[in-house]
């Protein structure tokens, strides 16, 4: 009998240890580019949120039979499809005067990477409620980065927050810029992961071995039956050839890796691999 | 651990860096005369703000801190020394806390960074603080053109004519511009004395003079001779302070003679290319942390052609 994961689990792996922004590097082109400011984050992170939601119910619901090159590209049309009156909306109505910086990129928010990557690799392999519970997860969690990104962005680059100037002795123009916000989602990433890697260390060989992706090993999570212990989600077998120890896995520096290595009294050679 | 690591573990870098400030003394000497003590004052603040950024990150991460590699001390003296004298002193601290915070810590060091940590804290200063950075009206009344620098003389495109007195004070870095940069004679002297300490580094340097006078004899932004366009492109701004300081870098500088002046070209490229049409007056940095991106395609590019012919001589 399948356990039906519960909506905590779901939230913690889609949204935390699985962040599509922040550790899956999806979606980076919508947040550089249109999240200069708290109220465009905010504007983006909605729009992301509900196409997300959308277009993964629909994939889990009708595209499961289609193959994969065909899947993809419907992903887009789905969500420009959604899109479409957003847009009209915007540039017809009052909203058109707010969003004037974010309106170019809405485009750009159809044609999502976290839509398309979260589709594939979750919502076409699991079943309606479990694919919408896991888009809202995600959602939330790319949704949370935009926002806060946005936030800081706006402090730290214009020395105001929603409109409403701070007076900051000191404003960064750069982190208005794209550069700005990579280095700062360089930064939110390394302390997601540090987070991770504290409060959740099992998934960190996950994240230290392989480009993490939540797809095939939280299906096999999900899918444990209720008597089975549960087991560390490692990616699928071609991406990764062997269990990581978990004292291995902590292991960051060329440094440690050698003494790792001399404690298990074994000389290693300069790619890391055993001699 | 890679030949490169290994040599990266060999090196002391009191002696790499003690070099190098060595030669920094020159032209912080230069702009103490030519400025006063605000110069030895902006100075101080860059390499205050790179020291303290240092051990906040050390204390930060519980790693022991090591005044004397030098590192810091000569990122903060080289960024503060690309600016004008009368910027404020906040702006050398915040560009030093970039080079070092963002820049060096993360990747481990100064010789794990893929970049160049002054380049980019400068180059961070030139997009946050672009009025203060080349506002260069301090002191400039005995200046050749007053407040007006060679950047912005070769920006407007006008006629120019050189004569003797001119080249001089371009020489002596009697021109507005950056305090510690301008003076063209005593780049020459820091690339005599890397000369004797580290020649193989002085490859890079070449290939991105020599790309950057190319460039300006058959592109001029001048009115004027091709000689005079290019005496004017490498003596304006910080183009050989950066090539002698940052193109030489320890980490980020490739492996071997033809890598290295294939990296430098392709930065002189970037440089000229971005003084031409892009919006600042000063461009090398960009140019220089662009060429950081390029360096390990360039390497590898290298090796591959370099093992083909091996094999096709074997073969």
């Amino acid at each position: 009998m399948n356990k039906t994961p519960s909506f905590k689990d779901v939230f913690l792996k889609n949204a935390v240890i699985f962040n599509p922004v922040l550790i899956q590097l999806a979606g980076l082109c919508p947040v550089v580019a249109a999240s200069s400011s708290l109220k465009s984050a905010v504007i983006l992170s909605a729009v992301a949120f509900a196409e997300l939601i959308a277009v993964s119910v629909i994939a889990s619901a009708l595209l499961k039979k289609l193959s994969r090159w065909i899947r993809v590209p419907l992903y887009f049309v789905i969500g420009l499809v959604l899109i479409c009156p957003a847009l009209w909306y915007v540039e017809t109505q009052t909203l058109a005067v707010l969003t004037m910086s974010i309106k170019i990129f809405i485009p750009l928010i159809a044609i999502n990477s976290v839509v398309a990557v979260h589709c594939e690799q979750f919502a076409v392999k699991n079943d309606v409620k479990t694919a919408f519970l896991s888009s809202a997860a995600a959602g939330m969690g790319a949704s949370v980065v935009f926002v806060a990104t946005g936030a800081l962005r706006e402090i730290i680059g214009s020395s105001s927050i929603g409109g409403i100037l701070l007076n900051l002795p000191l404003s960064f123009k750069g982190m208005t810029l794209p550069f700005g916000c990579l280095i700062l989602l360089g930064f939110m990433s390394a302390a997601l992961k540090t987070f991770i890697g504290k409060k959740h260390p099992e998934y960190s060989a996950v994240h230290s071995s392989v480009a993490a992706k939540p797809g095939d090993e939280l299906n096999e999570k999900e899918n444990v039956s209720e008597k089975e212990p549960e087991e560390i989600p490692l990616p699928a077998e071609e991406e990764i050839q062997y269990s990581v120890p978990e004292e291995y896995a902590r292991i960051r520096t060329e440094e440690e890796i050698e003494e790792f290595f001399k404690s298990l009294g074994l000389d290693f050679d300069e790619k890391g691999d055993e001699k | 651990m890679s030949d490169k690591q290994k040599k990266q573990t060999a090196v002391k870098l009191s002696g790499l860096y003690g070099d190098y400030l060595v030669m920094l003394i020159a032209p912080i000497m230069l702009a103490v005369y030519q400025y006063g003590a605000r110069a030895l004052a902006v100075v101080a603040s860059g390499i205050a703000g790179a020291v303290v950024t240092d051990i906040i990150f050390c204390l930060l991460l519980g790693r022991p801190f090591l005044l004397r590699d030098l590192s810091n001390v000569f990122t903060g003296a080289a960024i503060a020394l690309m600016m004008p004298a009368g910027v404020p002193f906040y702006v050398p601290v915040a560009a030093s806390f970039f080079a070092v915070g963002i820049v060096k810590v993360p990747f481990g060091g100064s010789l794990r960074s893929p970049f160049v940590p002054g380049a980019a804290g400068f180059a961070f200063a030139s997009v946050c603080f672009k009025e203060q950075i080349f506002d260069y009206s301090y002191n400039s009344v005995s200046k050749l053109m007053g407040e007006h620098s060679l950047g912005y003389i070769l920006s407007q495109g006008k006629s120019v004519h050189l004569d003797a007195i001119n080249v001089l004070d371009i020489l002596s870095g009697n021109v507005a511009g950056p305090m510690g940069a301008g003076c063209a004679l005593l780049m020459v002297a820091c690339c005599a004395v890397l000369l004797l300490k580290r020649k193989n580094s002085l490859i890079t340097v070449a290939g991105f003079i020599a790309v950057c006078a190319v460039y300006a004899a058959i592109f001029p932004r001048v009115n004027a001779s091709a000689l005079t366009s290019v005496f004017l492109e490498l003596s304006s701004g910080t183009l050989l302070f950066a090539a002698v300081f940052f193109l030489t870098d320890y980490a980020s500088v490739p492996d071997g003679a033809v890598a290295r002046l294939i990296c430098g070209g392709v930065c002189g490229l970037f440089c000229m290319l971005m003084r031409t049409i892009g919006t600042y007056e000063e461009t090398v940095c960009f140019a220089v942390l662009l060429a950081n991106g390029f360096t390990p395609v360039i390497n590898s590019a290298v090796s591959k052609v370099k093992g083909r012919a091996v094999r096709k001589e074997a073969a």
